[in-house]
């Protein structure tokens, strides 16, 4: 046969996920375009099988370039012939682009994607047209069998296969060689040799890719497994779910056949080998061993008690040696290029490579090999390009739905069968779904259990009843009637299946659940306790997302669709149920709701900020005074702290008729509100707006007196009367940097920085060179500060990346803008200067292993040192709460300096409650004004009873009708803020972000997509309650 | 195997290589618990009961599917086992409905007394929440989903056993439903009514309805007895409570069904309809019967029969006769009356082979099966059940001469009677071929098969019941009825009106010995009222010439007596005593038989 010979050969992916994206049509087109153009004798255009990068799908290569395209459609083809393989240049609109700095990648060695595999089982996958067994043989393929037929003896190549220390792919890792020579020293005639390609695994897709894009890796895997262990006769077992796969199979097995390499007399030897297909019907207990071998006999999937083992007892009851799909793949290229090799790949006990399929929340999906030993994190974030959308890596998946999840604090765990095990996950089939903040773990791990469940053969009763009983507990957890001996129960169920099942698959169906338990036993118990669901997804506690998301539950569907008729009042009014701040969280608010809002999955989230700071500016000319809920009371209480906690805290209970003396150290009130956030930010006369608000409620404030200093704890209680005192004192204690030199002139702490701002004291660093230590809010308000007080210059030193920075994207982004230089990666190592600050020295640094935030841990680069003269230098690298205030006040704080504090906020001192930053360390507005509702309600109850009850944290929710045309927004786009122009901004410090006009916060209002109405209306119930919590101000 | 040592719960105990952990177990008279285990089907180690922890196993291992081996040591309560073992329970308590005071096996049940053993007085979990149907459908039984365990002990006889396949498993996880053919209500299903799922069922699942809420198995009493329904002659046992009968049930140690029976033997003659007998009746002159003694009534046989001349007197018996009675009439009607004709009710398959197997599983391991002039399905159904298992393990089955029978169904051939050469050739090629035939078989045929009798398995089923011992005896071919003065008939259960009443004369004095009022009695001119089968004791003869006892259950109906009685006493009449009581009659039938 005379091959012709081609200029370029183009390789389009024909496996199932390009497929799905339209690879067949691209095919046809790039025939028809090849033709027309007269190309078909200099490009060959070949239909490989699966290269792993599905979710850039349709991909293309092109060789001899190695040109690499991808979401390739038909109407790309003309200008692909035309410019790559007419003209030989790139499209670099078809080229990968890497999201982060969305460069085009257009050679395909340079993917990151594909840097860090290895392929070994998929070495000719996507290379080689799967249906031509010519181009298998042109890649070695078959010279494993002819040396194992030609020089070695059957007990030679297991000594090999054990020596190379393959361990079975099909999850459970037992050794491969070990289990041939088993087999093939079991006593016996007829044996037999079968594959598992029963791959049932949601998203798991590594056997069907190796059966449909290199079918006669398996085929050859298999017939020097036959020849090793006596065997002429193999089957395999695939799920009739994989058409093409089954096809695939079929052709391949039909030319082994008619090249002699299957069938009698196999390369003229006197070995003997036939191979079968049977065809499974999806049971996914069917991929265990003895089940699947039920299965071929024709009898009902289940699987029976081992011993005996298929090594000794298997199809019809003969010996019978069963492997995965991958495990027989790599073994032609270990017998060819030898076992030291392929051990010298990986850890010792886990060697060769892992494929896994990634899936989930990460920008690249698709299927991947790499090495064994290289981190979970690797691959994530290295492999996967990270979390979707820039979001937080919450955890990942493994083994599938009898595998377990695996947190960010294990990010390093190394890839392997026994490291992974260690860590409550399972290899498994290789199924790797990551998750972000949006998933709640607890109805993560019910998904799997009702998957297991469902696919339990219902033989042994652990399995059939246990894994019902468990589900049925989740069920209810997630529907939040649950109860907290629940938790043991599921541990006692677990321990129960894991003993007392029958197979791996009742064994292991609790390993999600008590996976998930491992680690997000808190979302669990947030689940039970609170009713509460953190991740906004279980549809009986989640009235929306937004309302979810909110530390305060403010009712944000309501709001915004009152605000969408005009109803300002009315909207501003359920607001401040929850939150009396709507000017200042207009405008300083990190807005958890907009990062939950469902809307963002569909474009954009709603502007509900902007909406909130036009709605509560709109009725800045009618000052509110808030209502009394009830009876008036005598007995009084002291708040420490005029921070937004606080006055909260003071305000509601000032509603529910107490009198409340607000204690404050500094000459202004506001907390961390006055002197921590800049003008430029929140305005002095907003802020001090909505203090008089809480003012009218009947609050009193006294500034200028400071716990510790001017009162202590004993003082209130016993000599002033108060019958409780809540310690609202916030986190005003900067850490220090730990550096040598830190004591010298000129060096000084953010928050000190900023409070010397706000009072008006100002350090002169005109035509001064500022340098700012941190990544967090604090840095980027001094540094933005610095600036507008005039600053020559202004840096920001930070150890890790940007995409790592705490502060808030908007933020940083202003700071850029505004001139702020940034330094990332560094660190500084010492403060250099006679007695004042000069410069500081600066370490280079690069990220190395994850830690247990998710993020990667910034390492010194060795000798990489630099100097940047500054003339101040200003540590914001975290804030703690300044405990010394309370010493021997007989109120435990803990190592971090925060309160000890009970779940209702109570301290370790009766009738001394604490809430804020000084509870939770440095947190946002809305979260202080969440404990500051909390622990007024914990008081109230406190001294109405004298006990500490459970607060009821569920949301107040409203019902305010639809009232616009949703299909009409469907394509709205999401308001964009307007702010001061940059050289405004200098040397004042007017505020940056300006208001919006009505219509368009209105239009912005109607982009909402009311997900409240749906859980609405399932619970009518939660109607008559509206009123009645609302009237209570719960 | 190799005798060896194991340790159990710290003792030392023997075992045997190839046994599993429970039968080792059990042999030392170590209790491990079971539910799905049923020592006469395979295990599958499914309930996870009988869980123990082995030395060296990772895991708690099933001790029913575990093998021993040397050395073991294994512990069957050990805390780890024992917590298991209530978890599991207090499982198999929240799947279905299982409150034992409402339920017919309450008292008997082994999973109740698994949980009363194991401390489980309170339900765990939220209890079932789902009820299902009781399927009633089957005539003699009902299957109560709600008290199933899905142990599948009930799937397995059928299947391994019985070989009919009818109850399998559908669905699966927590769906699982025992169920009849495609889900069909098991009285429209393939079910033959067998009923040997109802022996081992643990639970209240699978109900006799007959006997249902009548008796706890402490209440009633159990007599080990033979079947007298057909020629195979299948233990029963007999369970009757105060004097009444309430159900049978199979012996599992009897040699040749191992405890399985057929409808025809466990159902059928529990629901007799026919007016019993419970009196000796004279004719009177008026054409009607009159009551008369026991006395009157063989005094007034007797006479009759000693006035007739030898030729015209003539006895006939039905084959389900005891030993003992046939022996006793062909005493007295062949040997001291030298009766005309003396003869039974039945046919005789003819008897040509030493090789008859005495237990039906030889028949299961045949790998050729040959059904000659035989319908044993309908006849013979415990003997179809191991013609079907030979199929299961991939034996030819091939039916002959029976086309219509429901094995020719299933055959793997059926063949006319004319191609017995073909089945003969398929069973000379074969390793270990059986043949089963009847008693319909020519001359032609019967030649056919004679060369088989070296290598095949044959086993002739008798269409009667006890016709080996009647031909032993000299009752071997059908009684000719007609042309005779005097015509003694042993009918017992029978009703052998059909096959007397066209061809005596009108003036034949007809002496019935029965249980039922029938055509046959209503001519009869004496009527001696018989016991039916469970009343009696003796001995009966299988087809393969096993001689069997039969015991007595519940006192004999009325004034009613055992077949052999009658004829003891009607002999005495007439001046022979072959033997005063039921031993000496029986040592002297067994004699004539061996």
């Amino acid at each position: 046969m005379v091959e012709t010979l081609y200029r370029a050969n183009v390789l389009i992916c024909g496996g199932t996920g390009c497929t799905a994206s339209g690879s067949e049509g691209v095919l046809k087109a790039l025939e028809e375009e090849i033709a027309r153009r007269g190309l078909r004798e200099e490009v060959r255009v070949v239909q490989t099988g699966c290269r792993g990068f599905c979710a850039m799908g349709p991909v293309i290569m092109i060789y001899p370039e190695g040109i690499f395209y991808c979401q390739v459609q038909k109407e790309d083809v003309p200008l692909l012939v035309e410019e790559t393989l007419v003209k030989g240049r790139v499209v670099e609109r078809l080229a990968y682009r890497e999201p982060a700095q969305h460069k085009a990648i257009p050679h395909y060695g340079e993917i990151p994607f594909y840097r860090k595999q290895l392929r070994i089982a998929l070495r000719n996958c996507g290379m080689i047209d799967p249906e031509r067994i010519e181009e298998y043989i042109a890649h070695d393929g078959y010279a494993a069998l002819t040396k194992v037929l030609t020089e070695m003896t059957p007990d030679e190549v297991i000594a090999e296969v054990k020596e190379s220390g393959l361990r079975g792919r099909g999850g459970a890792g037992f050794p491969t060689g070990l289990k041939w020579e088993f087999t093939r020293r079991s006593p016996g005639e007829p044996k037999y040799v079968v594959c598992n390609a029963d791959e049932g695994d949601p998203g798991a897709f590594m056997d069907r890719s190796i059966i449909e894009g290199d079918p006669h890796s398996l085929i050859e895997g298999m017939a020097i497994a036959g020849y090793a262990i006596g065997a002429r006769e193999g089957y395999i077992y695939c799920r009739a779910e994989y058409p093409l796969a089954i096809k695939r199979l079929q052709v391949a097995i039909r030319q082994a056949e008619e090249y002699g390499l299957l069938g009698e007399k196999i390369l003229g030897t006197d070995f003997e080998f036939h191979l079968h297909i049977k065809e499974g019907a999806g049971a996914f207990v069917c991929g265990e061993e003895t089940a699947l071998l039920a299965s071929i006999e024709g009898r009902r999937g289940e699987p029976r008690p081992r011993p005996p083992f298929p090594a000794v007892s298997g199809l019809w009851g003969k010996p019978t040696n069963l492997n995965n799909v991958k495990s027989y793949a790599n073994v032609p290229q270990i017998i060819l290029k030898g076992a030291s090799w392929f051990n010298s790949i990986g850890p010792a006990r886990s060697p060769g490579t892992a494929i896994f399929a990634l899936t989930g929340k990460v920008n690249n999906t698709g299927l991947v090999e790499v090495p064994m030993g290289i981190t979970l994190g690797e691959i994530i974030f290295d492999i996967g390009g990270g979390i979707l959308k820039g979001r937080k890596f919450k955890a990942v998946q493994t083994g599938g739905p009898l595998g377990g999840c695996i947190p960010a604090q294990h990010l390093n765990v190394k890839v392997d069968f026994d490291s992974l095990r260690e860590v409550g996950a399972v290899m498994g089939s290789g199924g790797m779904i990551v998750v972000d903040e949006d998933t709640c773990m607890v109805e993560f791990a019910k998904f799997f259990l009702q998957f297991a469940t469902a696919e339990s053969c219902g033989k042994c009763i652990p399995c059939r009843a246990g894994g019902r009983r468990m589900l049925e507990i989740l069920t209810r957890i997630c529907e939040g009637k649950g109860r907290l001996e629940d938790i043991d129960k599921i541990r006692k169920i677990a321990a129960g299946m894991e003993a007392g099942a029958l197979c791996a698959l009742g064994q292991l169906t609790p390993g999600p659940v008590m996976a998930a338990l491992r680690y997000f036993e808190h979302e669990f118990i947030a689940h039970i306790e609170d009713k509460r669901c953190e991740a906004g997804s279980c549809k009986e506690l989640v009235a929306a997302r937004c309302l979810n998301a909110c530390p305060a539950g403010v009712d944000v569907p309501a709001y915004v669709s009152l605000a969408a008729e005009g109803r300002y009042a009315e909207a501003l009014e359920i607001h401040r149920e929850r939150n009396p701040f709507a000017m200042i969280c207009g405008r300083v608010c990190p807005a958890f709701c907009e990062q939950r809002c469902r809307r963002g999955d569909v474009d954009e989230a709603v502007g509900i900020r902007a909406i909130k700071r036009f709605m509560a500016d709109h009725e800045r000319k009618n000052p509110w005074t808030p209502r009394r809920l009830a009876e008036a009371r005598t007995e009084r209480v002291a708040v420490v702290g005029s921070g937004p906690a606080g006055l909260t805290a003071a305000l509601r209970l000032a509603q529910r008729g107490y009198p409340v003396t607000v204690f404050e150290a500094l000459p202004v009130a506001g907390g961390m509100m006055a002197v921590g956030i800049p003008e430029y930010r929140l305005p002095r006369d907003v802020l001090n707006e909505e203090i008089d608000n809480i003012r009218r409620a009947g609050v009193e404030i006294v500034c200028n007196k400071a716990l510790g200093r001017d009162f202590t704890i004993d003082d209130l209680l016993d000599g002033q009367g108060f019958r409780a005192v809540v310690l609202a004192i916030g986190a005003h204690k900067s850490m220090r940097l730990g550096v040598p030199g830190e004591e010298k002139e000129g060096v000084c702490q953010g928050v000190d920085f900023l409070r010397n701002v706000a009072l008006g004291k100002a350090p002169d660093v005109k035509g001064k060179r500022v340098a700012v230590v941190g990544g967090g809010n604090v840095a980027i308000d001094a540094a933005r500060t610095a600036l507008r007080l005039g600053a020559a210059e202004v840096n920001v030193i930070y150890r890790r990346t940007r995409q790592d920075m705490p502060a808030y994207e908007e933020e940083v982004e202003a700071a850029m803008e505004e001139g702020v230089l940034f330094h990332f990666l560094s660190n500084p190592v010492r403060v250099l200067g006679p007695a004042r600050v000069t410069a500081v020295e600066v370490q280079h640094q690069q990220l190395g292993e994850f830690d247990a935030s998710g993020r990667r841990r910034p390492v010194p680069v060795e000798g990489a040192v630099f100097q940047l003269s500054v003339d101040f230098l200003i540590a914001a690298i975290g804030q703690r709460p300044d405990s010394a205030c309370i010493d021997g006040s007989g109120v435990e704080v803990k190592k971090d300096s925060t309160f000890k504090v009970s779940g209702e906020l109570g301290t370790s001192r009766p009738g001394v409650f604490a809430a804020g930053d000084a509870v939770s360390g440095p947190a946002s507005v809305i979260e202080a004004v969440a404990q500051g509702n909390r622990v007024a309600w914990a008081v109230d109850t406190y001294l109405r009873t004298g006990r500490q009850e459970k607060y009821d944290s569920r949301p107040v929710v409203h019902f305010p009708e639809l009232t616009w045309d949703m299909e009409k927004y469907g394509e709205a786009g999401r308001i964009r803020p307007r702010y001061l122009e940059v050289k405004e901004r200098r040397g004042t410090f007017r505020e940056v972000e300006l208001g919006q006009p009505e219509q368009a916060i209105r239009e912005e209002c109607r982009r909402c997509l009311r997900c409240d109405l749906e859980w609405l209306e399932s619970h009518p119930a939660a109607r008559q309650q509206e009123g009645k919590r609302a009237a209570e101000g719960v | 195997m190799a005798s060896i040592t194991i340790t159990i719960n710290g003792q030392k105990v023997p075992a045997q290589t190839g046994q599993t952990v429970l039968e080792a177990a059990r042999a030392a008279g170590i209790d491990i618990p079971t539910l799905c285990h049923h020592p006469a089907v395979k295990p599958i180690g499914a309930c996870r009961l009988c869980m123990v922890e082995i030395a060296g196993q990772r895991t708690l291992q099933p001790a029913c599917t575990f093998p021993v081996a040397d050395k073991m040591d294994v512990k069957t309560e050990s805390p780890k086992v024992v917590e298991v073992r209530k978890f599991v329970m207090e499982l198999i308590f929240s799947e279905r409905n299982h409150f034992c005071m409402y339920c017919e096996m309450s008292g008997d049940c082994e999973l109740q007394a698994l949980a009363y053993k194991y401390g489980l007085d309170h339900m765990t979990y939220p209890t079932y929440v789902k009820g299902y149907p009781v399927d009633a459908s089957p005539p003699y039984f009902l299957l109560d989903h709600n008290r199933c365990v899905l142990c599948r002990r009930c799937v397995r006889v059928c299947g391994e056993l019985v070989a009919n396949h009818t109850l399998d498993m559908r669905q699966r996880g927590a769906s699982t439903m025992v169920h009849a053919d495609m889900n069909l209500p098991l009285g429209q299903s393939s079910c033959i009514a067998c009923g040997n799922c109802l022996d081992v069922c643990p639970t209240g699942a699978l109900v006799d309805k007959r006997s249902a809420f009548m008796a706890r198995n402490a209440q009633t009493e159990h007599v080990r007895s033979v079947c007298s329904q057909c020629s195979l002659g299948c233990g029963i046992d007999v369970v009757t409570r105060a004097g009444n009968l309430l159900r049978v049930q199979g012996d599992s140690e009897a040699p040749v069904n191992r405890g399985l029976l057929c409808r025809k033997g466990r159902f059928e003659p529990l629901y007799e309809k026919r007016t019993r007998l419970l009196a000796p009746l004279v004719r009177t002159r008026d054409g009607g019967h009159r009551q008369a003694d026991w006395n009157e009534a063989l005094q007034t046989a007797a006479d009759r029969i000693r006035r007739t001349p030898a030729a015209k007197l003539g006895a006939m018996a039905s084959t389900r006769a005891t030993n003992e009675a046939l022996y006793l009439l062909a005493r007295l009607f062949v040997k001291e009356l030298k009766a005309g004709q003396a003869g039974l009710s039945h046919p005789v398959a003819p008897v040509f082979s030493d090789k008859i197997p005495d237990r039906l599983e030889e028949i299961a391991k045949s790998d050729c099966v040959l059904v000659v002039g035989a319908d044993p399905a309908r006849d013979q159904p415990v003997a179809s059940f191991f013609v079907k298992r030979a199929l299961d393990a991939e034996g030819r089955v091939i039916v002959v001469g029976a086309p219509e029978s429901a094995l020719a169904e299933l055959a793997d051939e059926s063949f006319g009677m004319e191609e017995i050469r073909k089945a003969v050739e398929a069973a000379r090629a074969a390793s270990r071929p059986a043949v089963l035939y009847g008693a319909g078989l020519s001359e032609g045929v019967l030649e056919e098969l004679k060369p088989l009798a070296g290598k095949a398995l044959l086993l002739p089923l008798q269409p009667g019941v006890n016709t080996f011992a009647a031909a032993k005896f000299g009752l071997d071919r059908v009684a000719d009825p007609s042309g005779l003065d005097v015509l003694y008939v042993l009918a017992g259960e029978e009703d052998l009106g059909d096959r007397i009443l066209g061809k005596i004369g009108k003036d034949t004095v007809l002496i019935v010995q029965g249980c039922y009022k029938s055509s046959l009695t209503d001519r009869a001119d004496v009527v001696l009222p018989m016991a039916a089968w469970a009343e009696r004791s003796g001995t009966l003869t299988n087809t393969a010439g096993l001689v069997q006892e039969v015991r007595a259950a519940t006192e004999p109906a009325g004034a009613s007596r055992p077949d052999w009685e009658i004829l003891a006493l009607l002999g005495e009449r007439l001046g022979i005593k072959p033997g005063a009581s039921l031993e000496e009659i029986a040592v002297h039938a067994s004699r004539q038989l061996q």
